[in-house]
């Protein structure tokens, strides 16, 4: 637990990034670059600041990581049913 | 269900109250079934839910997600599907709902009043203990030197809201509130405290590489 709390605080201080986007310029974008890794694409390679912006901020890594598996979830066509 | 283009969607959805009303139910019908499979699938948090309760649960969120995108329907800036924007909006209704219901008990005040860093450090040794006295005795020496920063680089604010974010995992939009200021305002708080943690630390010769292998287990 105590080794856990420090490995996050440096964890979280490791990336630090001098450029970065913030959360609301990063879920602008959201909607087109999922549809580009649901299909397939790269974040790195597509957008790598959106990236970057993700392994800083785990709240917008949660919501583009379920938007994307949503998104794979009806190309699929995973998605037919309202209820279990 | 009819498949709309982004422009026959938007029609539909501004349109006369027949083609409105079927596009609104639509929109509903297709933003519950991928809440209901994000739900049902991707939380483990909610694995002790029925069936008829997720179901009801994603009811719930689809139509406040369709109220959301009707609100919103300007800003479809049209360089995505009209429903992968949806879905997104659909992604923040339900996420922010569940975050919102799992921490609320959750009070700021009360979290930087308990465990500090420095407490939980000094205990660091004890914990993990190392196999010779110098390694221990750089050890502790890096923790002050990191305690020291953590209180003398950042503001009040930035400490509260660092350790709130990156080290309880508290969402930011949870502190946000507490703190008095929106999601975006505080990400930036956080970012710029590591940024001057992180020069803070480099500025006394101590390098992120060397913390993370002194402090490895």
């Amino acid at each position: 637990m105590l080794q856990d709390q420090l490995d996050k605080l440096l964890q979280s201080i490791l990336r630090a990034h001098e450029d970065g986007m913030d959360c609301e310029s990063c879920n602008a974008e959201f909607e087109c670059l999922a549809e580009q890794v649901a299909a397939g694409g790269d974040l790195h390679a597509i957008l790598p600041a959106v990236e970057a912006h993700l392994m800083c901020c785990a709240d917008c890594r949660e919501e583009f990581e379920a938007l994307v598996t949503i998104l794979r979830a009806e190309n699929g066509g995973l998605t037919s049913k309202l209820t279990d | 269900m009819i498949e709309r283009t982004n422009e026959q969607w938007i029609a539909d959805l501004t349109g006369a109250s027949a083609a409105q009303t079927q596009a609104l139910q639509d929109l509903r019908e297709r933003l519950q079934r991928g809440i209901f499979y994000y739900l049902s699938r991707e939380r483990s948090d909610l694995a002790q839910l029925s069936a008829q309760e997720l179901t009801q649960m994603a009811e719930d969120l689809a139509q406040d997600a369709t109220l959301r995108v009707m609100e919103n329907l300007d800003s479809f800036r049209g360089d995505s599907r009209f429903t992968t924007w949806a879905t997104k909006i659909a992604v923040r209704v339900a996420i922010s709902d569940l975050r919102r219901a799992r921490y609320k008990d959750f009070r700021l005040d009360d979290l930087t009043a308990e465990d500090e860093l420095l407490p939980v450090a000094a205990n660091l040794n004890n914990h993990n203990p190392l196999p010779n006295p110098e390694s221990a005795a750089e050890r502790s020496d890096v923790m002050t030197k990191i305690d020291s920063a953590l209180r003398e680089a950042l503001t009040d604010r930035q400490y509260q809201a660092l350790e709130a974010v990156a080290l309880r995992g508290v969402p930011l939009e949870v502190v946000a509130e507490q703190m008095g200021t929106n999601r975006n305002a505080l990400y930036k708080l956080v970012h710029d405290a590591r940024r001057k943690l992180r020069s803070s630390l480099e500025s006394q010769g101590l390098s992120m590489d060397y913390m993370m292998d002194l402090f490895q287990d």
